[in-house]
């Protein structure tokens, strides 16, 4: 069985500011880590290696600058046999529709995927979009949101997906695209000696005729979308409202507020 | 040449509408001006009726496709419905809400029409016939406005109960269409079961019942966790309680901890240092409840009590009960 | 300094992480309880950290010697005893390293990943003077039979594996290497110390146990000489701990100064305050400097007696000073149990103590300077 999982580099905080001069952002010594949601696609990948009867590989498989490398390299700590990052300027400026793009490529160039497993959301742009755009490329199902997946058949998962208050379970055929939830698993750390040992493993780095590719498709020209203003949320005013008295008084005085703003 | 069409998704959630739809078309028709027509799209079973939850926020027109599968149809499949509704009829702008499902369908449909969708909007304008979407990133540290300049239809989703649905007067014209549904054999929705959200960290959670230096003590956090109770909500802290044995980073608010967006939080014995406003200052209501009349988180507050907060604590639990 | 590679940006990014989310909320309880929580040293252990220095061919990550103290001074930030824990550890596989012989290596090495090793020196006669010891090790055929008390061992009672020193004559001090599982091997009593208290110090009681020639670390009478070595392995990595724990009281006064107002101004804006937190960074970053220059020599293998010793003299009454800076800063909540700056102070002053006396370190110090 073959497991890919799609993987993307952070900062480490979402503290960032915007340059004043400039207005754009600035993401100058920030450093760069693998997107925490990631980690849980990763562990789902490394648990069903664990308990499968078949052999699992998992390749872990990413598109950004040369130091994406270091994401790989912490997911092979973790357990993943071998790890591909996709690198080249012409993938620079990429919106969600061309980083799908060149995953779906690379995914069909490693071919035979049972299994491509997305963290839910990338936690700087918050858009969750990649896995489905990937699924709708390579024309699989899709399993977004997934709370729990296991091997169900020889060439079957089961999974239950959360949505606002109900709970779906979905059987899939294999190949699938699954994104998971965070609650599904508590990520492993990557032992010291696993960390030494990673830097051996397998880490391939594909470029753009590495791959078949449209290039129409790929980066600024690729991506349907600008970013035409970037500003930090000004603070919302308020109209701050005293509550006065006794602390009594001063909680019944809330309890009505509350009730206007039907909040209780 | 007839009216450019503003689409909302319209989204079930078990046997009726999901609330952001009745948002959205109250959205949309604010932002449509006389340019666009704002036109809901429904798919159901033939025996729904759930146009009816959609009539009194009166949008333009409902198009209503039907088939016994859509209840329970999978994404894909709803997604390639709605492609062969976009090809029929060429819509300007496809809204979705931001929900699971809407985010899970939208970037499908992105797929097949190769066009661009701007995810988890807090707000929409339109800049002539170019929908302007303020998208907030890094953990709503950052706002952006995303255009999609050349190619349509344009799509955005948009976050929930960021806009507020309002009825309005009008009669939409409800149309019946046709769509081939393609089943998608390898995936099947085997059960659907309701479950109580339960929010289980608080930047889950709703409402927020926030501790500080000034309510630490055992019998305050006590009685925090019986207001919390009350509430529905979570308890979440300021840093320095992190260092109690019971609290944990990811109890923590503010810039090291997390940043959350509830729609109530109480805030008590905490002055507010910059670090933790920035974590919850986009709370919808914010009460602030602490002993030091200068205190900063009385700037960023609804209502605000100066005085002990184990005190009002226990007087807001005893009216409670 | 020598620059970092890859793999240690990873395992420190790994070690950080990990003492976020599982070390650092526990060093309250820790203190209270006396001891590690349920599941927390398996938990350590199954991340591979008893590892952390073992050469790879022993099952072990082979990182050096500068890299390992940073990891313990990484780990200190959020609990100081786990981090001397550690220590004790790895300055015992540091001797195995250096004086066991390959065959007790190839047996016991591999073990180290899993089980814990302890150096054991002090008897109730006296710690600092090894000459009045009164456990032996006497011929008997072809082995050698241990007997006597060892107490106030770092981690015993814990490790599983134990570094004796005891008379092969009269004037004669060697190490021997004993397992938790031999005959005649037990525990005694655990000691109630009022800091670093997630770190069990006990005792072992040795009644006749049998050990092969193998079992033996060097020669007859290398004694002084390996206790002298575990002396030096175990005070580069204090000097990390120490410097771990005036970064975990500085950021405690730091925070807490920028959230605290007297009167109209911050805290921060007070030069009484900004005298302590500046006393406190120079204690902290002259500690690290010491230490990780000990530990630079010690990968160059060359001489770092002296400034291992530095490292942890200085760095000891720097950490107990830092955290009394940091205790009148917070005032009143500093002074409470609520708050941990008291504890680190109690658990800096630990290592005024262990692993020799700051007294006795200094006279070592002015002895290698006499003799420069």
């Amino acid at each position: 069985m073959k497991i890919i999982v799609c993987l993307k580099q952070v900062p480490e905080t979402n503290n960032v500011t915007i340059d004043p001069i400039t207005h754009n952002l600035d993401r100058r010594g920030l450093a760069g880590v693998m997107n925490p949601f990631d980690k849980h696609a990763i562990e789902l990948a490394l648990s069903l290696k664990d308990t499968a009867d078949t052999d699992v590989t998992i390749t872990l498989l990413t598109m950004g600058p040369d130091d994406y490398a270091d994401s790989l390299h912490e997911g092979l700590a973790m357990g993943a046999d071998e790890g591909v990052l996709l690198s080249d300027r012409a993938f620079a400026g990429a919106d969600t529709l061309a980083t799908g793009y060149v995953l779906a490529q690379a995914i069909k160039k490693i071919g035979n995927a049972d299994l491509i497993l997305f963290g839910r959301q990338a936690v700087d742009a918050d858009t969750g979009q990649v896995g489905p755009i990937v699924a709708e490329f390579l024309h699989q199902p899709q399993i977004t949101y997934a709370a729990n997946l296991r091997l169900s058949g020889p060439n079957e998962v089961t999974a239950e997906r959360l949505l606002e208050d109900t709970k779906q379970t979905l059987v899939a055929q294999l190949p699938a695209v699954v994104s998971v939830r965070s609650e599904l698993n508590t990520p492993r750390y990557p032992t010291p000696r696993q960390i030494q040992l990673s830097f051996a493993k397998p880490l391939t780095v594909w470029h753009h005729d590495d791959l078949e590719l449209d290039d129409q498709r790929l980066g600024q020209a690729g991506s349907p979308t600008i970013v035409t203003k970037v500003y930090a949320p000004a603070p919302v005013k308020r109209e701050l409202t005293p509550l006065t008295g006794t602390p009594r008084e001063a909680a019944s005085q809330l309890i009505t507020a509350l009730k206007d703003r039907q909040l209780i | 040449m007839s009216q450019p069409e503003l689409w909302v998704i319209s989204e079930r959630r078990l046997a009726h509408i999901e609330p952001t739809t009745q948002q959205l078309i109250t959205k949309a028709k604010s932002i449509a001006g006389t340019t666009f027509k704002v036109v809901t799209i429904l798919l159901e079973a033939p025996t729904d009726h759930l146009e009816d939850e959609l009539t009194p926020y009166a949008p333009d027109e409902i198009r209503i496709a039907r088939d016994e599968r859509f209840p329970t149809a999978t994404d894909a499949e709803q997604a390639d419905a709605l492609a062969q509704l976009v090809a029929a009829y060429h819509p300007n702008t496809i809204l979705f809400g931001a929900t699971i499902t809407g985010r899970s369908i939208a970037p499908r449909l992105q797929a097949k029409l190769q066009t661009g969708l701007t995810a988890d909007c807090l707000d929409l304008r339109f800049d002539d016939d170019t929908l302007v979407a303020t998208k907030p990133s890094y953990g709503d540290n950052i706002m952006c406005e995303i255009i999609c300049p050349d190619r349509r239809p344009q799509m955005a989703s948009v976050r929930p109960n960021t806009f507020v649905a309002h009825p309005a007067t009008g009669t939409p014209t409800l149309t019946a269409v046709t769509v081939t549904f393609h089943p998608v054999e390898r995936l099947q929705i085997t059960a659907t079961t309701p479950v109580v959200n339960t929010a289980t960290t608080v930047s889950d959670a709703s409402r927020v019942i926030a501790l500080g230096r000034g309510a630490a003590s055992e019998t305050t956090i006590t009685t925090a966790t019986q207001l919390a109770e009350k509430l529905g909500g979570r308890i979440g802290v300021s840093r320095p309680l992190t260092d109690q044995e019971r609290f944990t980073h990811d109890d923590q608010i503010g810039q090291s901890g997390n940043t959350i967006h509830p729609e109530l939080i109480l805030n008590f014995g905490i002055s507010g240092a910059v670090q933790y406003l920035v974590g919850m200052q986009t709370a919808q209501t914010i009460v602030a409840v602490n002993a030091d009349e200068h205190a900063p988180i009385f700037d960023v507050a609804d209502y605000g009590y100066v005085g002990d907060a184990p005190a009002f604590m226990t007087a807001l639990l005893e009216q409670f009960n | 300094m020598s620059t970092t590679t890859a793999a240690e940006k990873l395992l420190l990014q790994m070690v950080d992480d990990y003492t976020q989310k599982e070390i650092a909320p526990q060093d309250m309880p820790m203190d209270a309880a006396g001891d590690f929580p349920a599941g927390f040293m398996e938990k350590l252990t199954a991340t591979g950290f008893l590892g952390l220095m073992l050469p790879q061919e022993f099952g072990g990550a082979g990182f050096g010697p500068e890299i390992t103290a940073t990891v313990l001074n990484h780990i200190a930030r959020g609990n100081a005893s786990t981090a001397v824990t550690l220590e004790g550890h790895f300055k015992t596989i540091d001797q195995l390293l250096k004086y066991g012989t390959p065959a007790l290596q190839q047996q016991l090495l591999p073990t180290a990943t899993d089980r814990i090793f302890a150096f054991s020196m002090t008897e109730a006669s006296g710690g600092s003077n090894p000459m009045s010891i009164s456990s032996t090790a006497t011929r008997e055929g072809n082995h050698w039979v241990l007997n006597g008390d060892k107490i106030m061992i770092t981690n015993g009672g814990l490790a599983e594996v134990y570094c004796v020193l005891v008379k092969t004559a009269p004037t004669e001090l060697s190490v021997f290497v004993v397992d938790q599982d031999m005959p005649g091997f037990s525990f005694g009593k655990r000691e109630d110390f009022i800091g670093l208290r997630g770190t069990p110090v006990g005792e072992i009681v040795m009644d006749h146990i049998v050990v092969d020639d193998d079992h033996l670390l060097g020669n007859l009478g290398d004694g002084g000489l390996i206790g002298d070595s575990a002396h030096d392995d175990a005070r580069v990595l204090m000097g990390a701990v120490l410097t771990g724990i005036m970064e975990h009281e500085l950021k405690i006064a730091t925070d807490y100064a920028k959230e605290r107002k007297a009167g109209d101004q911050p805290l921060t804006a007070l030069q009484v305050t900004q005298r302590k937190v500046a006393d406190m960074a120079i204690r902290k970053e002259t500690t690290k400097l010491l230490y990780q220059q000990a530990a630079h020599l010690k990968a160059l293998g060359q001489p770092y007696s002296e400034l291992a010793a530095m490292a942890k003299a200085h760095g000891s009454r720097a950490a107990v000073s830092a955290g009394d800076d940091a205790l009148q800063i917070l005032a009143g909540y500093g002074y409470s149990r609520e708050y941990p700056v008291e504890h680190l102070i109690r658990d800096a002053r630990a290592l005024e103590i262990a692993e020799g006396t700051v007294e006795k370190m200094r006279s070592a110090i002015a002895l290698a300077e006499f003799n420069h």
